[in-house]
């Protein structure tokens, strides 16, 4: 009996559209909560196993020796595949030309994860083999510089192999550091052969794992007890790419975009709440004056929510799911495979966030109507118990919950509730102090007296308004501002025309006759940066070398996209010192003031630290571990290295810069660029839709806020119409009040906005915080605008209405 | 004339047909007179007194209250008109919540913004017998008190006609008498028309005119 009751008074509230803004603002909370969990969850996978191509495995030891190799053998591992290579730089030779190559020498174990894409006079083939003893792999740059045909001769050191293949992909991408070189692939098997690999050589030995998470682990710990200064360890959690970063970021702004969106929902929830129970204060009251029993009572209303979050759940995950689809289909030109399907963690944390909703903002209001006594079928002014602290206590500690829920942070939590509460209370007290106590009489001879005896007159049901309001605002600002901060520091990195040639061994020779031919073809050039290779010893350990090589460069002016973070540029008069990258410092130890000698081909240097830089590796840039004062380096030998932009138009320029200057290596980072370009302008599509949504959200609540204080509007507006108020003097005057209730809330949102950014900038994005003013143009103007907007709407669907028939909805 | 009809009628939307609320409903009013409508419930005397105080409007037909034709009028003129020449008294009081009893009648001087509308407000609530009510609001007020400061709001409102709609039917037989006495005491002081809408035959048989609907039509 109950079930059906509750049935029909479920299907009757969906009819009337009294339930309508809280299911709106349930479906919306869930759709988002879910779309966003759905495809985060996707997303951290699809880059897991992307990250985990990129790397070679699920962890890497880097090191400049072989010593390590007795430790792993000691290693018993069941589950867990390894694969050592070796990543050396040399000179390349065919039978006419030669060229610098990265060489990558692997074994037998290689690839570990992922499959090669290789092309031979037959066409493109996939493999999952190394090269086989004798034959080597080049990728098309070095193909084409060495006019190889294939099945060529090919002379490496003493060696000669056979040129097999050209490599279109392979999956380790991220195993070089010698990026700058065409690549070739050798089988380890044949090193000893070339002789290449000496005392003092310049060596890489990569050692590749994968394997399930716990052995992972095991050896993890075992290469870090055992790790030499120099050595480095990554794993698939210490993604540094553009990409990667890119994509960390724009994760962080949907988790976000969804904690506020469902923040903004659940105060919608809690207002459309309050109206459900004033409006079901009779319908109680004549169920328990006909015997029903609180028991009974309860579990009506409880069934009735059951209905509605059964109803919320198919319709938000639903909808969620298409969100999610739509994201993954604006970034499935950029993953190549089909994604993963999502776990089963999404639809937890959608339920969590339902049920939340419906105990920390339903189930208070419907607690409290329960209490409603009978008599009120015979005195129509009984009404609720005034004491609305309990309602409010859950409301805050399922606010408090759900930021704890989205954060995972206590601290974080903490500082964005009190923050809320700090601005609504100094909100709520601004109102109070500026407006000042009740005057006598409504002030009805004018709308301005009208609207400001009003403010006064309803201080604290304003107040409430102007928390939801301030709220709304706050929220939108912070997840705009966030947005706008994130598409900044990504346009930053890859502004338009930025560099997308690079050329290397730039003889000084060469250097005047290129800036001549780069500038007749309009072609603007970036400083070129001398470039020598150096490596470090620290004077006050003379054992203490630190055996790894260097490019260093020496310029007067701190490069662009540097920041010092510890120490001084080099000022005038001092002409000594150089500059290390933070990465470097604390990857070998190396402190401010440390003194140094470096090592170089024609002579060492002695010097010390002068400054600690940031280096923003994710822009398109030259980028230097090591910075020295130029009058230091004046009669050290060295190549050029810069950067250029051209033009699609020019393409052709590249080549002929290759035919002139056949010593410089002239290599493109267009496709890397447009690669990023891309993925941040469909990032940008579902960074936009996130906002989109948010913004709803904040809509919803400012509707629902003054939908609220509009029922009970509605009878004076009635009464003073049947008094003879024209409408043009109701709307006037509730424009006025209803301007000011924004320009109040756009402030106090401006100001929980500025705050939030703050902490978000700092702890989330973790860049340096700004001062964003357009948040405080912002915020008053879409607080007027938007609350008088809305209140314009509902007093215009007053004035519709006869006051015979607005009288009447109140009998 | 104070108030004169002409073949009103008033429909309203049933399903997919119009249902007939009001129809040829003529009559007139004079200056300072008091009208009775009566008859049962549904009959649409509510309704015609609606159309009367130009709170709602009618499908077809005329009315001219003071000279002006009311039926001519939009919202914002018969709103004005409402303010300069119309009172009115509700069966479920119409108070304000929010408001004191001297603040609900102060009410109309100051959409006219009249001068101290606290005077005038003080004074009537003193007529209907609440001077030391004024400091109440409706909800700490009884029923009859609410509808006694009703009337000195309708009559604070000085109009030249004041519309009552069963001024006494939320009320007790002792509370109603009270009521109408005092309603028809406060208005014979001024030149005011009358139009109560009501069940009570007593009340009725007080005014000089009466008018009995059935189904929407005057029956004689």
């Amino acid at each position: 009996m109950l079930a059906t009751l509750s049935f029909k008074l479920f299907m009757r509230e969906i009819r009337s559209g009294y339930l309508t803004s809280m299911l709106l603002s349930l479906v919306l909370a869930v759709t988002i909560v879910s779309g966003i969990s759905l495809f985060t969850d996707r997303l951290e996978k699809v880059l897991s196993s992307e990250t985990q191509e990129f790397l070679g495995g699920d962890l890497k030891f880097e090191s400049n020796d072989t010593s390590i190799k007795d430790v792993l053998e000691t290693l018993n591992l069941k589950d867990s595949k390894s694969s050592e290579m070796a990543i050396l730089a040399s000179v390349i030779f065919s039978e006419e030309e030669m060229q610098l190559s990265s060489i990558k020498a692997v074994d037998n174990a290689y690839p570990l994860i992922g499959e090669l894409e290789l092309e031979n006079s037959s066409g493109t083939y996939k493999t999952t083999e190394s090269p086989t003893p004798g034959n080597i792999w080049m990728d098309e740059r070095l193909k084409n510089l060495l006019s190889l045909e294939y099945g060529d001769k090919i002379y490496l050191g003493d060696a000669t192999f056979v040129f097999e293949a050209t490599i279109i992909y392979e999956p380790d991408r991220g195993s070089t550091n010698f990026a700058f070189a065409p690549k070739t692939i050798m089988n380890i098997g044949d090193i000893d052969k070339t002789n290449l690999i000496q005392p003092g050589s310049r060596v890489e030995y990569n050692y590749l794992f994968t394997g399930p998470d716990e052995e992972i682990s095991q050896i993890r710990n075992i290469l870090e007890e055992n790790r030499n200064q120099g050595d480095d360890i990554e794993s698939l959690d210490e993604d540094d790419s553009s990409l990667g970063k890119t994509i960390d970021r724009s994760e962080n702004f949907f988790l976000l975009g969804g904690l506020i969106a469902v923040l903004l929902s659940a105060c919608t929830i809690g207002i459309s709440s309050q109206r459900f129970a004033r409006r079901h204060i009779s319908y109680v009251a004549i169920l328990k004056t006909l015997g029903m029993n609180l028991f009974q009572i309860r579990g009506l209303y409880l069934l009735l929510f059951l209905y509605t979050t059964l109803l919320t759940l198919v319709l938000g995950l639903t909808f969620g799911w298409l969100l999610q689809s739509n994201f993954i289909s604006l970034m499935d030109s950029y993953f190549p495979t089909e994604l993963p399907a999502p776990s089963l963690y999404p639809l937890y944390v959608t339920c969590v966030t339902v049920l939340i909703c419906q105990f920390g903002f339903i189930y208070p209001h419907i607690s409290k109507l329960l209490d409603i006594s009978p008599m009120r079928v015979l005195k129509n002014d009984i009404s609720f118990n005034q004491n609305i602290l309990p309602i409010f206590f859950m409301g805050l500690m399922a606010f408090l919950l759900l930021l704890y829920i989205y954060t995972n942070q206590i601290t974080l939590s903490l500082i964005i509730f009190s923050g809320v509460i700090i601005f609504s209370f100094i909100g709520i007290g601004c109102i109070y102090l500026l407006l000042g106590k009740s005057k006598l009489g409504l002030g009805a001879q004018d709308p301005i007296s009208l609207a400001l005896s009003e403010l006064r007159r309803r201080r604290l049901s304003n107040s409430f308004q102007i928390f939801a309001f301030t709220v709304a605002i706050g929220l939108s600002l912070i997840t705009f501002s966030a947005s706008k901060n994130l598409l900044g520091s990504w346009q930053d990195s890859i502004p338009e025309n930025s560099p997308n040639n690079f050329a290397i061994n730039i003889t000084k020779e060469d250097k005047e006759s290129m800036k001549i031919f780069l500038a007749g073809n309009d072609i603007e050039v970036d400083l070129f940066y001398p470039v020598a290779n150096a490596q470090i010893v620290r004077t006050k350990d003379k054992d203490d070398i630190i055996d790894r090589n260097f490019n260093i460069t020496w310029v007067e002016d701190l490069p662009g996209q540097n920041e010092i973070v510890d120490g001084d540029w080099f000022q005038e008069g001092v002409e000594n010192g150089i500059s290390i990258s933070d990465e470097i410092a604390e990857r070998y130890n190396l402190n401010m003031n440390d003194e140094i000698i470096l090592q170089m081909e024609d002579g060492s240097i002695e010097t010390y630290i002068q400054s600690i830089r940031a280096v923003n590796w994710e822009s398109f840039s030259p980028n230097f571990f090591v910075i020295g004062h130029p009058s230091l380096f004046k009669e050290k030998s060295s190549t050029h290295i810069t950067s250029f932009f051209i033009p699609e138009a020019k393409q052709k320029v590249a080549a002929e810069l290759m035919r002139e200057f056949r010593t410089v290596s002239v290599f493109s980072v267009e496709e890397l660029i447009k690669q990023v370009r891309d993925i941040v302008n469909q990032v940008t599509k579902a960074l936009n839709s996130i906002l989109l949504l948010t913004c709803l959200s904040a809509l919803f609540l400012a509707f629902s806020a003054l939908q609220d204080g509009f029922d009970q509007r509605r009878h004076q507006a009635a009464i003073l119409r049947t008094l003879g108020a024209t409408g043009r003097f109701i709307r006037t005057s509730s424009l006025i009040e209803f301007s000011i209730l924004g320009l109040v809330s756009g402030l106090l949102g401006s100001a929980i906005a500025q705050t939030g950014v703050y902490f978000i900038e700092a702890r989330v994005f973790e860049t340096i915080p700004g001062f964003y003013p357009e948040i405080w143009f912002m915020g008053p103007i879409i607080g007027i605008l938007i609350v008088s907007g809305l209140c314009l709407y509902l007093v215009n669907g007053l004035m519709k209405q006869s006051p015979k028939e607005l009288l009447k909805l109140q009998t | 004339m104070i108030l004169t009809t002409k073949n009103l009628r008033k429909e309203v939307p049933s399903g997919e047909s119009n249902l007939v609320i009001l129809d040829d409903i003529t009559f007139n009013l004079e200056e300072g007179k008091s009208l009775a409508i009566t008859g049962p419930s549904g009959s649409g005397k509510s309704t015609l007194l609606g159309l009367l105080a130009g709170l709602d409007t009618a499908t077809s037909g005329e009315i001219v209250l003071d000279g002006i034709d009311l039926h001519l009028l939009n919202e914002e003129e018969r709103a004005i008109l409402r303010k300069d020449k119309v009172g009115f008294v509700f069966q479920s009081f119409e108070l304000l919540p929010s408001l004191t009893a001297l603040e609900n009648v102060m009410l109309p001087s100051e959409l006219k913004s009249e001068d101290n509308p606290r005077k005038k407000g003080e004074y009537f609530l003193e007529r209907v017998g609440l001077s030391d009510r004024q400091k109440h609001y409706p909800n700490q007020l009884s029923g009859g008190e609410q509808q006694r400061v009703a009337i000195a709001r309708a009559f604070a409102c000085s109009a030249k006609i004041l519309f009552a709609d069963e001024p006494t039917g939320n009320l007790d037989p002792k509370n109603g008498k009270l009521i109408s006495d005092l309603l028809f005491e406060v208005n014979s002081e001024t030149d005011n028309a009358l139009v109560i809408v009501t069940h009570d035959q007593d009340l009725a048989s007080q005014c000089d005119k009466k008018i009995e609907l059935k189904l929407g039509k005057i029956i004689d």
